[in-house]
């Protein structure tokens, strides 16, 4: 194992914040050498694209010795002798991902998972010294748990995080800079180690700068008239300056957003159950506000009496803070929907959304205030039936009742230009269809029996016939007539 | 003087454009907001056409509105067609099929459309509140309390909210602000040729029984007690 701590005059300091960067070189080869042993001694490559169209994206150290390169066609590559070809496989890759993720867990609950290059994980190493040991035996452990776990692994640690980066990178085996000599350490590291784009490296190369320190040594404002503002960011990079906020991977929050409890013996009853849901909501509550979110759906799981389950879903139409708002709709979409055995267990899940916020006009039209309406139509809900409350919807269609109930939500007052048309009659439906009794009088109706109240014909216009099919044109099998009662 | 004994300051009420001018003017302005307005009449005397004329003018000005439904009987593309804007008209539809059961009588119906709209004067918020009673029997309206219209005539003076009762027959009594009577007022008889499409030049009549916001009892030009105003059916509109 090569280890080394590169000769500075500061030492460590005490209370620095250090990142550890471990990375698997040539990552996508190592994941299809370990997934097939038999390949290690053999030359391969790994291609990627709908054939015939594959393009080479990486070969192991063997296959590269034979002249192959990353970016030639698969056509290519299968010209040369003795070279095995492979398609790349990204679920092997996203589960060795996994492997890299649990072991780098087991050294630091700080991490950032680096996109490029592919396989790096920078680790906060800041007070890991009294379980790891120093930085140098840190890293080595980390290397050497890497190594078991059947990957060749590079680790540096380093006070700037790009330059632990760059150093796992570039330099094989364990490496160690003391803060402020991030330069030092960067000096012989080919450039390739910064990532710079096609067209800047083949002007480095033009220029001869071939090495970190090279390209430091150049003046940085006469390097950024040159290539511009992405000049800048190379030469900080190459002194091991570039500023850099970690952003630690984090358990997701909306999965922290839920609440269980055992009850002690089965509940029938709602109303002690509502105690139990209040301080649940409660707890919720304070862990979205922590984030200024509010909350955008609750989710109740009540395990029953007999293995089922009884899920409701309560979906605010707008995201609510409000814990007795929350509470009420819950009481009443269970009260509506009630579970039909003992509940045993239940859960809260909870989905967080930005808080609604609206600026009322003093001069605006009267509106119901958004709070009040979820509470007022659950209870509306509640008291008539899911599907009876709401605004209407009208289809693109000629049948009759072609509408559909939608979910009430005024958009915002704003005023409307008046039709110039005419009152239009109003027509009243009858829901069911109801029965009407007629009398015929020489196949004329004459009086007509509604409800229990004889009606007599005043004024009769038709018969109107009607088809009932319209495919055939002799068949008009319906009269439909116009009376005045 | 004791502040009890001083007399207040009556204020005019705001109203709401019924659509129609000439009904606005025999009722000067609209309909008032912030108290009970009573539409009585016989069936087909275009009660629900002017309700719905009334609703679509509120919802037109970015207003929302409820209408409960106690017969599950109103038409939406009927609505539709008085423009009312749809999605600011929350529309409360009673239980019709239960009556099929044989076990639901007209007045649970009426029980839940008078909680429903308890529910709603109680929010607050909605500009105008039509509870349709057109279909309910004479017999079974006059049997809700007047407690109930006193209840609502308080809460929709705070909530500022029009109530429109459509009935049969008047029976909030004192506690409506404006009652008004609908009659049929001219029919064109049908042609059995079918060139009078139907419902063609419709007129209704609209009589005012009582207004408490009317203006000074001694104000030399008085408005007319009773109105005219033509309907027309969406097949005429389209000859």
């Amino acid at each position: 194992m090569y280890a080394s701590r590169v000769a500075c005059g500061n030492t460590v300091v005490e209370g620095t914040v250090m990142y550890a960067v471990i990375h698997i070189p040539n990552f996508a080869a190592q994941v299809a050498a370990k997934q097939r042993p038999e390949l290690r001694k053999s030359a391969f490559v790994l291609v990627e694209g709908e054939p015939p169209a594959e393009v080479v994206i990486t070969a192991n150290k063997a296959a590269r010795s034979s002249g192959v390169e990353a970016g030639m066609t698969g056509l290519q590559a299968a010209t040369i002798p003795g070279v095995i070809i492979m398609r790349r496989a990204p679920e092997d890759e996203a589960s060795a991902l996994k492997v890299l993720h649990t072991i780098a867990c087991m050294f630091s609950p700080r991490m950032e998972y680096v996109e490029h290059p592919p396989g790096t994980y920078a680790l906060d190493i800041d007070g890991m010294g009294r379980l790891f040991g120093d930085e140098t035996q840190l890293a080595e452990e980390l290397r050497q748990r890497m190594t078991e776990a059947g990957f060749l692994a590079n680790a540096a640690v380093a006070q700037n995080f790009d330059a632990a980066v760059c150093l796992a990178q570039g330099k094989t085996g364990v490496s160690v800079v003391p803060p402020g000599c991030e330069a030092e350490a960067l000096r012989d590291l080919p450039l390739h180690v910064l990532n710079p784009s096609a067209e800047h490296t083949e002007m480095f190369c033009s220029w001869g700068v071939r090495t970190c320190g090279q390209l430091a040594t150049l003046s940085e404002t006469d390097l950024i008239s040159r290539i511009g503002q992405a000049g800048k960011r190379l030469h900080l990079l190459a002194r091991g300056a570039w500023p850099h906020l970690m952003f630690p991977l984090e358990p997701s929050f909306e999965e922290s957003l839920r609440e269980r409890m055992e009850l002690d013996f089965p509940v029938e009853m709602l109303e002690p159950l509502l105690f139990l849901l209040a301080r649940m909501t409660d707890t919720l509550l304070e862990r979205v506000r922590a984030r200024a979110l509010a909350i955008a759906i609750l989710r109740v799981v009540l395990h029953l009496d007999g293995g089922k389950q009884h899920e409701q879903l309560v979906r605010p139409a707008l995201p609510l803070g409000d814990k007795a708002t929350l509470l009420k709709l819950l009481q009443l979409d269970l009260e509506t929907h009630p579970p039909n055995a003992a509940i045993l267990r239940l859960e809260l899940h909870a989905h967080s959304a930005a808080p609604y916020r609206i600026q009322h006009g003093l001069f605006l039209p009267q509106a119901p205030e958004p709070g009040r309406l979820e509470v007022l139509l659950a209870r509306l809900r509640k008291l008539l039936g899911e599907e009876r409350v709401g605004s209407v919807e009208l289809k693109d269609d000629h049948r009759p009742n072609a509408f559909r109930m939608v979910a009430f939500a005024p958009p915002p007052p704003k005023k409307s230009e008046p039709s110039s048309l005419s009152v239009a009659t109003a027509l009243r439906v009858c829901r069911p269809p109801q029965t009407v009794g007629v009398t015929l009088v020489g196949n004329v109706p004459v009086r007509v029996l509604w409800e229990g109240q004889r009606y007599t014909v005043r004024e009769i216009a038709g018969p109107w016939h009607v088809s009932g099919q319209w495919w055939s044109e002799a068949n008009w099998c319906r009269e439909e007539w116009d009376v005045r009662l | 003087m004791p502040a009890a004994l001083t007399l207040k300051i009556k204020q005019p009420p705001e109203l709401f454009s019924t659509g129609v001018d000439d009904m606005d003017m025999m009722l000067g302005g609209g309909i008032p907001r912030g108290s009970i307005s009573e539409i009585a009449g016989a069936l087909s005397t275009g009660k629900t056409t002017f309700a719905l004329s009334t609703i679509a003018a509120i919802t037109q000005s970015g207003a929302a509105c409820a209408w409960v439904d106690v017969n599950d009987a109103l038409s939406p593309e009927s609505a539709a067609a008085a423009n009312i804007v749809l999605k600011r008209l929350l529309w409360l539809r009673m239980s019709a099929e239960r009556r099929q059961r044989g076990t639901d009588k007209p007045w649970s119906r009426l029980e839940q459309a008078l909680r429903a709209t308890d529910l709603l004067l109680q929010a607050g918020g909605f500009a105008a509140i039509v509870l349709d009673m057109s279909d309910v029997l004479p017999q079974h309206a006059m049997r809700i309390p007047l407690s109930t219209w006193y209840r609502y005539r308080l809460a929709a003076e705070q909530a500022r909210t029009a109530l429109l009762l459509l009935t049969q027959t008047p029976c909030a009594n004192s506690c409506a602000a404006l009652a008004l009577r609908c009659e049929p007022a001219d029919v064109r008889l049908f042609s059995r040729d079918g060139e009078t499409a139907l419902f063609e030049g419709q007129r209704y009549a609209l009589v005012r029984e009582r207004n408490r916001n009317e203006g000074s009892p001694f104000q030399q030009k008085k408005p007319c007690t009773r109105a005219e105003w033509p309907a027309e059916t969406l097949w005429s509109r389209a000859r």
